[in-house]
């Protein structure tokens, strides 16, 4: 910590040089960087992937280094980072100059990576490499900032209803396909199963609020220029998010105890077998399959309906690929990333992970999927994918919790529906007036 | 807490000798060469960041800052913003200083009690129960956290089922973690229950120090337990009480995993912000370390001015 103006300033020397040469290199006659050109003989990319994305990610990344090695010659060095942590390990080694070359980056912190100057820009490299029109909207959105594409679109999830097929079948229920009906299916369990918690909303997921917003008309914020102005207080998004809180508030649908309950809580008790339905993400089956082996074959999923029918949005979320600007191997980084996010590497990371590639090509061949937990999270993701306020200034409306604040006060009966949003649209409006 | 009592020590009278005759320059060195080694380290782990948590405090410092380098001083803006919010008053200030006076002297009381029990025991039974409080100081802030999370867990925690058994909760809709006063209360019995045998080990440490005899006269001359502690052993021992309420107040004041890691405790529960975890979410999740060191300052301010005070209120009559 105590020497880093010091190392700062020494590596910015090496990175020169080594820019420089590289540079020399490329112009003693090199043809531009066209995939095959192996030229990392006996070096080492260092790169960072989220841990528990893919439960089998180490074979994966096996098999990707020898495929790389033959490509190129170069040696990775696969880093495993929890994604509760990642965040500040991104932080503190864009701040000790320890950054990797290529990086796993989650798509709400490219704009902010991006924006800072930690990334670099593969907007050049897209369109060099022909990829340009084939890649998902929603990731290509998320990563971009201005002109700059700071993350190449490499899988995205959305979260869709998970229930308990034998339940349902048990006492004659259908998937619900509208709000009302949602709060009917979760009436008649909690009549025949006073034990389960019909459809528990913790306060601590704001993923699951955006739904109820989407759904019913609302928008989380309005952007107007380069400006973004809060919309949680119109009618609208008022509406869902009433009706969302509700489902606990009025009709028990929840538990007191899920308004402190993250994500991962909804997943731990649906494993239990403490809950019929939750919100989950395309991801989480597996996950919970694994923890309750004896679940096989109980589960289902179906998209969150709209309020009168059709679907709700949801969240598209998912990862980026991206190239750090300190890195010394950005050509090789990006083959790299090219063979990560593109055929047949893509396309077994979104089998083996449950998550859908970021190439249109791909995520329409896992769309045509007759996988009962794939297709209704498929369908969400092409029919109904959305996503946050497209600002770094966003992140750190994440970063203070301003929707679940808003959530876990409605919940536990500290504020009404209209004063937790109004409270939540100043916090917000603030952030987007100035980072302040 | 050695460098206190040694320095406290000689001042309470008897064997002092005044200042040494004949100094010798070499010998005023020598102490400071042996010193040096271990300031060396503290400066660098300890006194460096310091000033640079002070430096930063005065610079609008964010993401961009950080990795360009570059500094964007702003004078005491993050200062005036911070003391002009309402969070600070009304939420932060209060949760920390009335959070560490409460746990700073349930500590200290319980921890005092634990030591008098403890010198009254056989040497077996005074093993018994030192292992079985040492267990509660090694367990890790984290892990003793989660423990009493899990106890308390809303619905079928074990705390809040025999809460419920007792008829004082309803353990089908009552979560401890979303009121402010039940949140602490619970922050509270981990912060305690960890802090506790420090100060039952030190105080009997200092206990085993005091003459039988006194104690012997006092009762002699009739006088009870209560009086006996008062007029006899807390005098003798003010030193070692005030190292460990010195020290429990420094922990307490800046206690932040325990709350940080409790449901609620990082940020989505505003009411329960304290100035730890309020700094922490203004540098790490907003990338205003420049407002969080601010907040950091005033924390190591507030510290300061309270140890002092203490310090002075101790040894008023002695030496200050």
């Amino acid at each position: 910590m105590w020497s880093k103006p010091g190392s700062r300033g020494l590596r910015r020397a090496a990175v020169a040089l080594v820019a420089a040469s590289a540079l020399a290199v490329a112009g003693c006659g090199s043809s531009p960087d066209t995939g095959g050109a192996a030229s990392g003989e006996g070096r080492t990319l260092t790169v960072w992937i989220m841990e528990g994305t893919n439960p089998d990610a180490r074979p994966f990344f096996d098999e990707v280094t020898t495929a790389f090695r033959n490509q190129t010659g170069a040696s990775l060095d696969v880093q495993f980072l929890p994604w509760a942590s990642a965040h500040d390990r991104f932080v503190t080694s864009i701040a000790g100059g320890t950054t990797p070359d290529v990086a796993e980056v989650g798509t709400t912190w490219t704009g902010e990576f991006g924006e800072a100057g930690a990334l670099a820009d593969l907007a050049p490299r897209v369109q060099q490499a022909g990829l340009g029109n084939g890649l998902v909207d929603g990731l290509v959105e998320a990563g971009t900032v201005g002109n700059a594409l700071y993350g190449m679109p490499w899988y995205a999830g959305v979260r869709s209803i998970v229930y308990r097929t034998d339940v349902f079948a048990e006492l004659g229920l259908k998937p619900p396909t509208t709000w009302d009906e949602l709060v009917q299916v979760g009436q008649a369990i909690k009549a025949a199963k006073p034990d389960m918690v019909p459809f528990p909303i913790a306060g601590d997921n704001e993923y699951g609020v955006y739904p109820f917003v989407w759904g019913a008309g609302g928008e989380i914020a309005t952007q107007n220029g380069t400006t973004w102005t809060s919309a949680l207080e119109s009618p609208q998004a008022r509406q869902g998010i009433k009706f969302y809180s509700e489902l606990s508030t009025v009709h028990g649908l929840s538990t007191p105890a899920a308004a402190t309950w993250k994500e991962t809580d909804l997943r731990d008790s649906f494993a239990q077998g403490q809950s019929a339905m939750i919100i989950s993400g395309s991801w989480t089956p597996k996950a919970i399959l694994e923890a309750a082996p004896e679940l096989q074959g109980k589960i289902g999923a179906f998209p969150i309906p709209g309020p009168t029918g059709g679907i709700s949005p949801s969240f598209l979320g998912g990862s980026h690929l991206s190239i750090f600007e300190g890195s010394a191997n950005q050509d090789l980084a990006w083959q790299l990333v090219q063979m990560m996010s593109t055929g047949e590497f893509a396309q077994k990371w979104g089998t083996e992970s449950s998550f859908f590639p970021g190439t249109t090509e791909l995520l329409n061949q896992a769309a045509a999927s007759s996988d009962p937990l794939v297709a209704p999270f498929a369908q969400q993701m092409v029919d109904a994918g959305r996503s946050v306020p497209v600002t770094p200034l966003y992140g750190q409306v994440q970063g203070k919790k301003t929707i679940s604040t808003m959530m876990s006060s409605i919940l536990t009966g500290a504020a009404t529906v209209d004063q937790a949003t109004s409270t939540a649209a100043a916090e917000m409006n603030q952030i987007f007036a100035g980072g302040a | 807490m050695t460098t206190v009592r040694e320095r406290t020590r000689p001042g309470r009278g008897a064997v002092t000798t005044g200042p040494r005759p004949g100094r010798d320059p070499r010998k005023n060195i020598r102490p400071w060469l042996l010193l040096a080694p271990a300031l060396l380290v503290m400066g660098g782990l300890l006194l460096y960041p310091l000033l640079r948590v002070a430096v930063i405090s005065l610079q609008d410092f964010g993401l961009r800052e950080l990795v360009s380098g570059r500094t964007d001083w702003v004078g005491f803006d993050n200062y005036a913003e911070l003391l002009g919010d309402g969070q600070l008053w009304r939420t932060a200030l209060p949760n920390t200083v009335v959070f560490a006076v409460a746990t700073v002297a349930l500590t200290v009381v319980l921890g005092t009690l634990v030591a008098l029990l403890l010198v009254r025991l056989g040497p077996v039974a005074r093993g018994v129960v030192t292992t079985a409080i040492m267990v509660a100081w090694a367990i890790p802030a984290v892990t003793g956290t989660y423990v009493w999370v899990f106890l308390f867990t809303p619905g079928d925690g074990l705390a809040i089922q025999a809460l419920d058994a007792l008829g004082l909760v309803d353990a089908a809709t009552a979560n401890p973690f979303t009121d402010r006063l039940s949140f602490f209360a619970v922050a509270a019995l981990n912060v305690v229950h960890h802090g506790f045998p420090f100060v039952a080990l030190t105080v009997l440490a200092g206990l085993l120090t005091v003459p039988q005899e006194i104690t012997e006269a006092a009762t002699v001359d009739g006088a009870n337990a209560w009086r006996r502690f008062w007029s006899v052993t807390f005098p003798m021992l003010r030193p070692v009480f005030a190292v460990v309420t010195v020290l429990s107040t420094i922990w307490d004041f800046k206690v932040f995993t325990q709350i940080y890691l409790m449901p609620g405790g990082d940020g989505v529960t505003r009411s329960v912000l304290n100035l730890g975890t309020w700094s922490y979410v203004e540098s790490f999740a907003q990338n205003r370390y420049g407002l969080g060191a601010a907040i950091a300052v005033l924390l190591t301010a507030l510290l300061l001015v309270i140890t002092v005070g203490y310090l002075r209120l101790l040894f008023r009559e002695d030496e200050l």
